[in-house]
């Protein structure tokens, strides 16, 4: 047991820092085309797709060196670099999955941001149960026809592609019956709409298909293939926003302390009430902990230890701890902290929450409802962490009894 | 970067278990809680043979030099064994001595904690349930070059069976600690009967018992004690959280209601899912905070207070929740979940409660 950088790290992670503090845009980046340009940047100094394979454009960087860097550019309170679905997981599919025609036309792309690209997998009424979901690639000879409706479509109005799955076959059980393809967004027939979250703004889309259409060389893996590719974890990135995020939240914490120091409460400051010291006490505490079941999933991915199901635990961990988080900030502020614009500068947060965006308090409490319920809701990875961690005996399920 | 146990950490651990999986199976512990002494002496000395209670002495006192992190391994396991011994209390006093005393005071008590002929404690709290140094009202007077100590010290732990005892205690606005010997004149120990039986308390009464004043160690020993005890029992409630957590996921998959294994309701696996959660997670406090105490990180400190507030939490509530899967059986006397149950509640309050970690965290992040 050694917590410390190896010395190597310790020099990546110096060069990372020297790098952010001289290359972090000075003014806000407000277009898509300026934070293109920033990504751009990063990518040509070896910041992006650290993970991936040197023969697809990548560094091979090792998990820690991708921590590092992340946690470098939090710490320089970096814009994050765009197109992150493509990069995080769509590229390494595809590199796992794809034909070298795919491999060719794609990676390089989405690599640069020069083709944006989005996650189609959620409908309406397939959520938590995925494999439910109904959208149709019907096989016309030399296409698909797509029908159907997705939903929680993260930078659609942006995307240029997207990774799709839908239903090829509907006369075997739903999980043999899914494909998995690439799909132009810019064609007739794709129609995108933002979608308000409770936050107000609009990270999300809804897409809908009308006999659209995808190229019989844009599908992944075999037909009936796509349920698979799917519930493998991919990724060469893993690992990376482990200690960004933690990060993160250290920073909105010394936002909160300074916020304490200059509120009060009966007259005192706010940091002189004992139960707003001992909050504060819970609260780092749990951070902390988040912090260092980090470093221990870092130590694990470096000795090549692949993590698989008990990535649940790191999910359901930092996810649920983040909801307390803001919940509790937003307590000891009281209304300052509901003020969206306007308020004190002293109770705003200027710092990047979570999600990246640039925020206040009110913000970052709205959006970490969110951390719960994508990319698998808490209530799933629980199931997961209960049968495949713990080897609980599976529910008896409805969908499963005819299969 | 790394965060996995040596290969020698693996061994230590493994050791340990399939020794206390043979020698302190739960009749055993149930056979100490109805002993008036509370800990078996046999089992003491077979811990020594094996190298435990001089596990982080020096090498020349019988030790074998190792750090908190085996230390902590240890624990876990007495933890998880729920065994009644004074393992952590002794372990406390003889780090304390090494690091503060003078040659005599070494001499007289390191070789014989290793080889087991002595045990130690700490007795960190009075009356007043703060733990701040401000709360110590225990006083030194100095009297013809020896020191006289006067006050009464609480849930001292396994006071009764300790040859030693290191007493905090003031002089106008100074603070010591003193290693007196419990056999001093002056020195009385009152027995207290405890929930759990296998954690023994006692009050220590001071009245005038005097110790020469090679005695005296630093101020320093007093967060050093609390910080390394608190970093302790967080294994040891870990460990008792652990077992507790398999017991549960064990019962779980056996125990059928509505014609099924209630493991398969998600009622009991979710449960089941967020201990897990709890245990991962107390176990990455516990070990990076007995790292980083080893290693001197710049955030030993805080990473013990981080441990013991978050894993008195998380312990009390996999244990409870443990009781709560296995329904009324959980609830017998019979049944040995109120073994792990009761030792991980009996540790929280002994070297800082959470509330008390809790503001020496804020004291260093919030200034």
């Amino acid at each position: 047991m050694d917590l410390t950088l190896s010395a190597e790290d310790r020099a990546f992670r110096d060069q990372a820092r020297a790098w952010f503090s001289a290359n972090v845009p000075s003014t806000e980046l407000k277009t898509l085309e300026e934070r293109r340009a920033w990504h751009r940047t990063m990518y040509e100094a070896g910041y992006v797709g650290m993970g991936w394979p040197k023969e697809y454009g990548g560094r091979g960087a090792t998990p820690m060196q991708q921590a590092i860097a992340a946690d470098e550019m939090a710490r320089a309170n970096a814009p994050a670099p765009i197109n992150g679905l493509g990069v995080g997981f769509i590229g390494p599919t595809i590199i796992v999955h794809g034909t070298p025609q795919q491999k060719e036309r794609y990676l390089k792309k989405i690599l640069t941001a020069e083709e944006m690209w989005c996650q189609l997998y959620s409908e309406p009424n397939s959520g938590s149960d995925l494999a439910s979901l109904r959208t149709r690639a019907e096989d016309k000879g030399d296409h698909f026809l797509v029908n159907g409706q997705k939903i929680w479509t993260s930078g659609g109005h942006i995307a240029d592609w997207g990774i799709l799955l839908a239903r090829t076959d509907t006369s075997v059980p739903k999980h043999k019956g899914i494909s998995c393809l690439l799909f132009n967004m810019r064609q007739p027939g794709v129609e995108v709409r933002p979608l308000k979250q409770i936050t107000g703004s609009s990270e999300f889309n809804e897409v809908f298909m009308t006999n659209a259409r995808a190229e019989k060389s844009d599908l992944i893996g075999r037909l009936g293939q796509g349920w698979e590719i799917a519930q493998t974890t991919l990724g060469f990135e893993r690992g990376g926003n482990s200690m960004a995020r933690v990060t993160r939240y250290a920073s909105a914490f010394d936002r909160l302390v300074d916020a304490a120091k200059k509120l009060s409460r009966g007259g005192r400051p706010l940091l002189e009430d004992p139960v707003v010291r001992a909050k504060l006490g819970r609260v780092f505490a749990e951070m902390e902990v988040q912090r260092y079941a980090a470093l221990r999933v870092l130590s694990a991915l470096q000795k090549g230890d692949s993590p698989g199901a008990a990535s649940s635990i790191t999910k359901l961990s930092y996810s649920e701890f983040e909801k307390r988080y803001y919940e509790l900030c937003l307590e000891i502020l009281g209304p300052y902290g509901q003020i969206t614009d306007g308020g004190l500068e002293e109770t705003t947060l200027d710092v990047d929450s979570s999600s990246g965006v640039r925020s206040s308090w009110a913000y970052a409490f709205l959006w970490a409802r969110a951390g719960t319920i994508y990319s698998g809701s808490s209530e799933i990875q629980k199931n997961v962490i209960g049968e495949r961690v713990l080897g609980l005996p599976k529910e008896i399920r409805a969908d499963r009894v005819k299969a | 970067m790394d965060f996995s146990f040596s290969a020698d950490q693996q061994l230590l651990r493994n050791s340990a278990r399939a020794f206390l999986d043979e020698h302190n199976k739960p009749a055993h512990v149930r056979a100490l809680w109805d002993d008036p002494r509370g800990e078996s002496e046999a089992l003491w000395k077979e811990m020594a043979q094996l190298g435990w209670l001089g596990l982080v002495l020096p090498e020349d006192v019988g030790g074998s030099a190792l750090g908190l992190v085996e230390t902590a391994i240890l624990e876990e396991e007495l933890g998880r064994a729920a065994c009644p011994s004074p393992y952590l209390p002794t372990a406390l006093a003889g780090m304390a001595i090494d690091r503060f005393a003078g040659p005599a005071q070494k001499s007289r008590w390191l070789p014989a904690f290793a080889s087991g002929r002595a045990r130690g404690t700490v007795a960190l709290q009075e009356r007043d349930l703060a733990l701040l140094p401000e709360a110590i009202h225990t006083r030194a007077e100095e009297r013809g070059g020896k020191v006289a100590l006067s006050g009464v010290k609480q849930f001292v732990p396994w006071a009764h069976v300790a040859d030693v005892v290191l007493v905090p205690a003031r002089s106008g606005n100074t603070l010591a600690v003193y290693v007196v010997e419990t056999s001093a004149p002056g020195l009385s120990i009152t027995p207290l009967a405890g929930m759990d039986p296998g954690t023994r308390l006692a009050q220590v009464t001071l009245d005038g018992t005097t110790v020469a004043a090679e005695a005296r160690l630093s101020a320093e020993a007093l967060p050093f004690l609390l910080l390394r005890g608190a970093v302790g029992a967080a294994a040891e409630m870990l460990g008792a959280a652990r077992r507790c957590l398999d017991m549960a996921v064990e019962y779980a998959k056996v125990r059928e209601q509505f014609g099924q294994p209630i493991g398969s309701f998600q009622a009991i696996r979710h449960k089941c899912a967020e201990m897990l959660l709890e245990v991962e997670n107390s176990h990455s406090a516990t070990y990076y905070a007995a790292w980083a105490l080893d290693s001197g990180a710049e955030d030993a400190e805080l990473a013990a207070s981080v441990a013991k507030s978050y894993v008195n939490d998380a312990s009390r509530k996999v244990c409870g929740e443990a009781i709560q899967v296995h329904g009324g059986i959980g609830f017998t006397w019979e049944y040995d979940l109120h073994l792990y149950f009761k030792r991980a509640k009996a540790l929280e309050p002994l070297y800082g409660d959470a509330e008390h970690h809790r503001e020496l965290i804020v004291r260093r992040v919030a200034r």
